[in-house]
Order: structure tokens, then sequence, then C-alpha cells
């Protein structure tokens, strides 16, 4: 067994990667290892013409991944908008490894972003000992995937200052970046294309320059559309979680799963899933991931101070820490949730007790 | 020869399909799926002001119930079909099985459903058998969007064959009946001696047209039909009715652009992004060239990606959405609305007969004895006269309706079985109750559905309680019903408890009193007492920190919270408000006429002992709290409550012990903030409680009044007033 925490997509999936190779029929794109085509059968899943099954990656619509396949063929960026917790970096990281074989070419958007790490940096020992050289300059994922005709990820497009996101301008729209001090400039190279993404939430960040929104086509994921969908999402996670973090626990019933994102899922709508009461919707997210890691820290529990059974005690406290981000409003919300929706239903009545006696 | 058509009802593509295959063929009569009555009405057809999208309306005459639609849009295969045979002068004809038929097979067997059943969409699977898991779109790629014709009937005869050939036998009745009629209606024309014989109908129809069974087969299901009395007429139609389910089976999504697929057929998507940009221009977004030429080469690479000729309306939608509008979906419902649905209007000339809902509104008008006129004209009705009960709920129903007609007018006078109307006819109204036929054919059914619908997408409480408050008085329980589970959804979705107070004490009055016209009581009450419980849920956290005004409002609510609340007389309910008011009674940041207030109604419950309510005054009234607060809560306090002090022992008690008990430097600095409060009770109430105090007493003796009169000099004054007021002056 791997030493390492987490693979990169290429690595974990290697083997479907070289399945789809072996089977792709259709014309490639400049540089790219998979056609257009493959690379959304890779993302969405199915089955290829020899019978290997291609294990789904993004659950949803499949019409998202084909506009996101498809803005990459184009010259134009793609920008995944969305909620937290929406599979955005999780999509980018699978498009990177399918459509370049490597997803490693990252830059992580915060506010501390400088110029230097988007364009190219110096290395001062170097450069005042030669003075400015082709060799004194460090690459920078970005000048590396223009090089090398690869996909380059930043993450987080949103968090990096306003000046500084408009360096990637000439990027996009010249496909160059000049290096003045030496007087050359790098080309970008066929199957070059940045993907970015940025969240639709977060307060505080800054927005989205509008020149470079006319740079990106934008697709926002959006949270799943049905309750099997989302279940299926969660269940799927949850079981390489266990075998990442070999928990003791028994692996949780459906039937768990389903009232955690029965929960999560009501309150986001606003609207109990029988369509009959509406609810007030809490301040937080409640995205599926956070329905994930609600299940995850559950299976913790029980696995390690509980008998390995997931019990409703167990997650009680993940819920209402998933749930009330506000101690005011949320607080309101969920007291008229647990009073008006779980008391009432009949087999609930263990997740009622256990809510309550936190709260 | 017979050249049978398959169509798709207004498919753009069958359109220009049927219009060149008449033009090469040139037949001599014209056969078109539709209701044989309406061939008289055909002629219209090719006058100028009958401008498409118009629409066939066929009703029963003695039920309304029964009416159907036949739209026509520029684009409807059909249309083009009448308007080639009215172009070369050829003759066309309806050859569906009459309506009235139709409409009284649906008579007797009453338990099948309004609309005739579809059959289970048969092209789903031949869509399903080339991978396809949209039939639209499929049938859309193989024949609408193909540019050249050749061979395209004949390959819609033989799908349909075979899958006519798979499919289990249709499970409506009327089926057989109808294709038997065309049959019937073809012979007809051969016997007439017509050669070249066109057959416009839909695609399943093709395979029973073309291997015709024995005349005698037919003659004998058709036997002995029943009938009923049907009219029809041109109704003008718009595009977005078009995506409405009638008449000719399923509606249509996207009737705008099938129109622009019908004037620019060889557009790749282009033109119609350009059209995108001018309407976002249009509402001040700024839409450069470069987002629209972005547009067009993500739609083709997507239509490439997905292996389809060329983009479709959905690969267009999906780049509108990535490039110009950054992934927000908000401005897809612009374009949706404008551009695929379309806002065109059709036109019918002025002479042509009228539509169901306003023959029933001139039946009733005629019943009721309240003629349309040009002039107003006042009628007070009594609502204890049953036909003036039945107007006043006509009248109401018209208004819930937005047909102007009636306006109510105050009356003077108690009593609530009085209403004044004034009625006044304008011929423009004809637009409303077209535009209302929709909802239904009736009066009762219109203004029911249109309820429904007005309730649903009603966005505020209080546009709710409005509607219910109308919709009351016209007697629609259906509606009504609707509307109290809006009210209640609404209620539970809304964060404003002001919001939810204002309407309580109106649903406890329906809830409590019933209605003069017996409303069904239960209901609101249950949901009244389920509002109630959320506003005591919420209410402390509004009460703190608010303004003083905000917080005079909010008295005000409390007040008629509070009666509501009494007059429920709901054990479960009552002690819910109580201890509300008790949490908000004590809770610190509570803003202090509230609290005052809450306190006093805590009393007046009787949930005080007169110890704590002492405490809870002294506390309240103490050194340390800030005058003003000291003062707004003793506004509070002694809210609107002069003659009650005066009257209550206990009240009394506490406020004259306290103020005996201040030192005198203290009571100079109380005195202003005292003064607030008492200044707000009446003179008469003033002066009694002066009297009281000046007798010194704990209030538990009636006080006695004492008036100054001086009665000599009064009695000098009595002749002159006698003589003012008549009397005779020896008396």
């Amino acid at each position: 067994m791997s030493q390492v925490l987490r693979g990169h997509a290429e690595q974990l999936y290697a083997q479907e990667l070289e399945e789809l190779k072996k089977q792709d029929g259709s014309k490639l794109p400049a540089n790219w290892k998979l056609s257009p085509q493959s690379v959304v059968t890779y993302l969405v899943g199915g089955k290829l013409k020899n019978g290997f099954e291609v294990s789904p990656k993004y659950i949803g619509n499949r019409r998202l991944m084909e506009i996101a396949v498809a803005t990459l063929t184009t010259d134009r960026a793609l920008l995944l908008y969305g909620l937290p917790g929406t599979a955005k970096s999780w999509v980018s990281e699978h498009l990177a490894a399918a459509i370049s074989g490597d997803s490693t070419m990252i830059i992580q958007g915060t506010a501390g972003t400088s110029e230097e790490s988007i364009r190219y940096g110096w290395n001062y020992a170097r450069l005042l000992a030669e003075g400015p050289s082709a060799n004194a300059v460090v690459e920078t994922p970005v000048m590396r995937a223009m090089k090398e005709g690869k996909i380059v990820r930043i993450e987080e497009l949103t968090r990096i200052g306003a000046d500084v996101q408009d360096t990637l301008i000439t990027i996009l729209s010249e496909k160059m970046l000049p290096i003045p001090e030496l007087n050359t400039e790098v080309q970008a190279v066929r199957g070059f294309n940045v993907i970015a993404t940025a969240n639709n939430r977060d307060k505080g960040v800054n927005d989205l320059s509008s020149a470079l929104k006319r740079r990106f086509n934008t697709v926002i994921l959006p949270v799943p559309d049905s309750i099997d969908e989302e279940i299926d999402i969660v269940r799927r996670r949850v079981e390489s979680f266990e075998k990442i973090m070999e928990i003791p626990a028994e692996a949780p019933a459906l039937g768990e799963i389903r009232r955690i994102v029965t929960i999560m899922r009501e309150l986001r709508n606003g609207m109990t899933t029988d369509g009959k009461t509406k609810l007030k919707v809490p301040s937080g997210t409640l995205s599926t991931a956070e329905a994930i890691s609600v299940v995850n820290s559950g299976l913790a529990m029980a696995g390690y101070f509980g008998d390995g059974r997931l019990t409703a005690e167990d997650m009680a406290a993940g819920i209402i820490g998933a749930v009330i981000k506000d101690p005011v409003q949320d607080k309101i919300v969920w007291m008229e949730y647990l009073e008006t929706v779980v008391k009432t239903r009949e087999d609930w009545k263990d997740i009622y007790r256990a809510c309550r006696n936190m709260m | 020869m017979i050249h049978t058509l398959g169509i798709r009802h207004h498919g753009p593509g069958s359109a220009r399909n049927v219009k060149e295959f008449l033009e090469a063929t040139r037949p001599d009569i014209v056969l078109v799926e539709g209701p044989p009555e309406a061939d008289a009405i055909l002629q219209w057809s090719n006058n100028t002001e009958l401008q498409p999208p118009v629409a066939i309306l066929l009703y029963q005459v003695d039920n309304l119930h029964h009416s159907v639609f036949y739209p026509f849009a520029a684009f409807s295969p059909e249309w083009q079909a009448i308007q080639y045979a009215y172009e070369h002068n050829v003759p066309v004809r309806f050859m569906d099985m009459p309506m009235t038929h139709t409409f009284a097979l649906r008579n007797i067997d009453k338990d099948k459903p309004e609309e005739p059943s579809f059959r289970a969409d048969p092209v789903s699977w031949l869509a399903r058998a080339d991978g396809y898991s949209d039939t639209d779109k499929w049938w859309e790629k193989m024949f609408e969007q193909r540019t050249s014709n050749e061979q395209v009937f004949e390959a819609v005869s033989e799908a349909i064959h075979a899958v006519r050939e798979l499919a289990p036998p249709d499970k409506d009745p009327n089926e057989p009946l109808r294709e038997a009629w065309m049959r019937k209606i073809i012979r007809q024309a051969q016997k007439e001696m017509y050669t070249e014989i066109a057959v416009i109908c839909g695609a399943w129809h093709v395979p029973a047209l073309t291997t015709m069974p024995s005349q005698k087969e037919d003659n004998d299901l058709l036997k002995g039909l029943p009938k009923v009395k049907v009219e029809c007429t041109w109704i003008p139609w718009t595009y977005e009715r078009l995506s409405f389910h009638s008449g000719y089976g399923a509606g249509i999504e996207s009737p705008g652009w099938y129109d622009h697929l019908w004037e620019f057929p060889q557009d790749d998507g282009t033109r119609w992004m350009a059209k995108v940009a001018q309407l976002f221009r249009s509402k001040d977004m700024d839409t450069s060239v470069a987002h629209i030429i972005e547009a067009v080469r993500l739609a083709q690479s997507l239509a490439a990606l997905r292996e389809l000729p060329r983009a479709g309306l959905e690969e267009l939608n999906e780049a509108t959405l990535s490039v110009l509008c950054n992934g927000e979906s908000v401005l897809m419902q612009l374009i949706h609305d404008q551009l695929i649905v379309g806002n065109k209007i059709g036109s019918v000339p002025f002479d042509i007969p009228k539509p169901p809902l306003q023959s029933d509104i001139e039946r009733l008008q005629k019943k009721l004895r309240l003629p349309a006129t040009a002039d107003w004209k006042d009628y007070i009705l009594d609502l204890r006269k049953e036909n003036d009960l039945e107007r006043s709920i006509f009248l109401h129903r018209l208004q819930l309706l937005q047909l102007p007609w009636a306006e109510k007018t105050d009356i003077s006078g108690k009593g609530t079985f009085k209403e004044q109307w004034r009625l006044q006819w304008d011929p423009a109204f004809i637009i409303e109750i077209i535009d209302k036929g929709v909802y239904g054919n009736t009066v009762e059914t219109a203004a029911n559905a249109y309820v429904k619908h007005l309730a649903t997408s009603a966005a505020s409480l209080k546009v709710l309680c409005e509607l219910l408050e109308n919709a009351l008085p016209a007697e629609l329980p259906h509606a009504v019903e609707t509307l109290i589970r809006q009210v209640s959804n609404q209620s539970a979705a809304t964060g404003d408890v002001i919001q939810l107070m204002e309407v309580i004490p109106p649903l406890v009055t329906i809830s409590r009193y019933g209605n003069v016209r017996k409303t069904d009581a239960a209901l609101v009450s249950g949901i009244a007492t389920g509002m109630i419980t959320r506003i005591c849920i919420s209410l402390p956290g509004v009460c703190t920190g608010i303004a003083e005004e905000a917080a005079q409002t909010l008295l005000q609510l409390f007040l008629q919270m509070n009666n509501a609340v009494n007059m429920l007389q709901e054990p479960d309910i009552t002690t819910q408000w109580q201890q509300t008011l008790h949490v908000i009674a004590a809770a610190n940041n509570t803003s202090p006429v509230i609290a005052g207030y809450s306190t006093r109604l805590l009393a007046d419950h009787k949930l005080f002992t007169s110890e704590q309510l002492v405490q809870a005054f002294y506390s309240a009234m103490s050194a340390a709290v800030l005058p003003g607060t000291a003062a707004a809560w003793l506004e509070g306090f002694l809210k609107g409550s002069g003659t009650l002090l005066l009257i209550d022992p206990d009240l009394w008690r506490v406020v004259n012990n306290w103020v005996h008990q201040l030192q005198e430097e203290v009571f100079i600095q109380v005195l202003p903030l005292l003064r607030r409060t008492f200044a707000s009770f009446t003179a008469a109430e003033r002066r009694k409680l002066g009297e009281k105090v000046k007798q010194g007493d704990s209030g538990t003796q009636t006080s006695q009044t004492e008036y100054d009169i001086a009665e000599e000099r009064g009695a000098r004054g009595i002749p002159v007033i006698m003589q003012l007021l008549g009397y005779n002056n020896n008396i």
C-alpha cells in the first residue's frame, strides 16, 4: 500500500484512463490524451465497448460536463462556480487528469497569491551571480503548462486580489506570457488551458474582474437534483473514506445516510421532501460535502468510542454542528425543524431524542 | 392517388416539408386532421385580419365544460396546408371525427378524463431504439431539422408502421372511431372524383389511413354515434398558450424557437445569438460581439461533442448560459419568456362568434337581471334575499377574475348583509374574458382556477390573506382550500413575525364566528393555531433591540394578538401565549414598552401573585433603571387602561403604593415620566383617578362622584332652554 495519504487522480484512476485511451476512436484535439467524448465518459462513468466499467467521478447532470469539456476544446478558459462542497475542485482535478494526464499544475488562490506565483519568479542567488538569464527564472505552474501544452488549475480564483487576477488576462487572450527582463516570451503550446474554481457563497472575497469574466465560460455546479443522487454521492465518498482511514466501524446502513441526506436537503430547500411543509432555511450551505463529513465523523465516533454501529447519537453532534452556524437565527430554524418535522416522523424518534439531548 | 403526409403538430420542419410537397405534387383536394364542424369557418383563414397564432375553439353549447382548442401558428403544418389550399383555389376539409360525437361520447363515459387520453408516446420506442432518452429531440434531429425533405414522409410512414405493428392495442375506444372517420372522409373525396388527394395528419395515424379496411367495416363502427350541439369560432391565441396542453394534444415548449426555425431555416445559431444579444442590450446589459462569437463557437463545439449536425436550442441555451450569463440562470428566464416562448399574439376579425366564458357571463347577467350597460348604475344588495346573494357571489367572482365591471362601494348602516355595487360595462373586457377563458369556461370554474393560480404564485402573506378575504364572499370552496394551504405554507417560511401577527386577528375572527356564508371554520382555526405557535417561538427575539416607533406598532399587534388568543379559547394556545409573555417580560433586553405591557397582560391573566406583580413593578421602576426606560415600561404597563386602573383593585394598589413610598426628590424626578403615561388617558379618567387618590384609599371601595353644581343658578337658565326647544313657556 502506498505511503502517500492521497494519490493524484491520474495515479488513482490510471487503469481507467489507460482503458479509455485504448478504446478511444474519435479525433484527439492537439496534445489531449483523450478525445472529448472519452473525457466526458471518464467523468460521468459508463461501460466501454470491451465491457470495462468506468466509475463515475461526477454524479449529476451529464450536460454540465459536456459544456465543461466543450469549453476546453475551444480556446476559452473554464470557470467552475458554485456553493462550497459541490465538487468543483474534484471535477477540475479529474478534467486535468483526463485531458493532460497531469493534475499537478495547480495554483492555490489566497489573498497572498502574488503576481510572481502566477507568471514567474526569480531565483535571486542566480540573478545576482549571472544577471537576468533564462536559468534564473523560476517557472510557475502556469508557465510550465503553457510550455508543455497542459491544463493548469487555479483554485479559489476569487480569493486572489483583483490586481493579481488581471495578470491572467494576457495569458488567456493572447496565449502568451512576456518576460520583458529577458526580452522574450513564452507562447502557449496547443492543449494549454486554464480551469479556475470559485465559490459563490464566501463573504469578503474579491469579485471576478469583468475583464476576466469575459474570458471565462462559466459552469455552475449545482447541489444534487434528487435525493437518490445525493445519497449515492454520500455513500460512495463515505466508502472510500472508510477504506483510507481504516475505521473499525461497520459500514453505515443506507437508512442512516438517507436520514442525514434528507435532513440536509429539507433544510437547504426549505421544504420537506413530500412537498407539504415549508421550512425556514439556515444560513449555512448544507452541501453534500457536509453530509459526507457528518457521516464520516459519526463513523469515527461509533468506531472509536461506541460499539461500532452508527447510531443517532453519534451523528447528532455532527448534524447540529453543520446546521447551526449562526447561534441565534439558525437555532430557531433548527428547533422549529426538530419540533415540527423530526418529532412527527415515527421512525425518527431516536434522532429527535439525541438532538434534544444535545441542545 | 392518395398522399398521406405524417407530421408532428406544430413542427416547423414538418410545415416546410408539407409546403414543399404540396407545391411539388399539386393535389386537387387537401384533407387536414381537425374537426369537420370547423369546415364552415375555414373560409375565414384567408381573411387578412386573421393572423396566427390563432385557434379554433369548439364547445358543447349546453355544457361548457366540454370544449377544445385547436391552435395554429404560422409554422404549423396544418396551417401551411390550409394556406396552400386557399392560395391555389383547392378545396380543403377537416377530416377528424366530429366533436359533436366526441363530446357526446364523453357524456356517456363520464369516468374518462376530460382530456383525450394520449397514446403513450409511440415515437419514444423509436427514439429509445436509437439511443435517445428524449423523444422530442430525436424527432427534431431526424425529421424537423433536416434540410432536404426527400422521401421524409415515406420514412415517417415506414417507421410508424413498424411501431404500430408492435404496439399494444390502444386503450382509448375513440381511436379506432377517429381513424374510421378519417378513412370515411378520404373515401368521400375519392367518390367526388378527386384524383390527387393530400392527407395531412399526425404521424401516428398514417398506417391506419394507407391500408384501408372494407368500407362496410368502417360504416358499422360509425353507426349510431350519439350527438350533441357544438359551436365553434376563431379566437386569437398567443405563443405562451401554444405551450399549454390542449386540442392537438401536447403543447410545444418553444414556440418562439420554432418561429425562428421557420423564418430562418438555415441559421447556424448566429442569428439566434444576435437576437439574444439584442434582448440583453435592450435590458441594459452589456453584450459585446465577442460574446456572441464565443457563444456560437461553444454551441457548435457542443453540437460536435454530441455528434449533432448542428447546434439546437439546447446547445445554444447552454452556450448562452455559460458565456453571456456567467452561469447564472436568472437571465435565462428572460430569454425563455421573450424568445423561446415569445410574446406574439394573433388576431381575429371582429365579426366572429364568441368564447364560452363570455356566453356564461351573458347567461348569468340575464338570469340575475344585471344587464351590461355602457352607463353606470348602482345596485344595493340585501344578502338575506336569495337573488341578491347570487348576484353578490357573481360580482365577487368577476372581481376575482379581474373583470373591472363591478366596483364595490362602501355603504352606510350597520350589518354585514348589505352591499353596494356600481356596474359599468366596457367592450374591451372581452380580452380579459378570453384571457381568463383558459382557466375555465364558466365563471365559477374560471374563478376557482384563477384564484388557485394566483394563490400558488402569491409572494406575500398579505396578498394571500387579501385573496382569502375576497374569495370567501365569492363562494369558491376549492380556491379557499388552496389559499388556506398556501397561507399555512407561507407562514411557515416567513421570518417576519410582524407579518404573521398582522394576519392572525382576521383569521381568528373567521374561525371563531364562522362567516355569514358558512366557510369551513375548522380549517382556518387549524392554521391560526399553527401560526400562533410559530409566533410564540420567534416573538421573544423580535422584541429585543427595536426602535421606539417599531415598538409602538408591535404593541398594537400585541393587543390584537392577545384578543385573538382570548377569543380562540384553546387552552393549549393560551398556555403557549402566556409562556411567551413570561419570557418576554422576564428578558432583560426586551424593549421596555413591550416588557411592561407583557407584564400587565400576565397580571390580567392572573398569572402573577400580587407579590410577584409588586416585585416586577418595583424592579422595573427602580432608581437604577434609566428614566427613559422606566417611563417606557410604565407606559406599556398602563397601556390604555385608565379605566382598568380605576376598577382593578390590585393594579391600583401596586401603582398607588409605589407612588406613596417614593421620597419627595425621587417623586419629582419621576414626575415627568408619570405625566407622559397619564397624559394619554382621557380627561374624565384622569379626573376620576385624581378623586380616587384624594380619598386616599387602597381602592377596594367604589369611588363616589361629586359634582360641584350651583343648582339655583342653573335653574334660572331652564326656561330659556325650554323655549329654545319649542316647549310652551307656561309649563
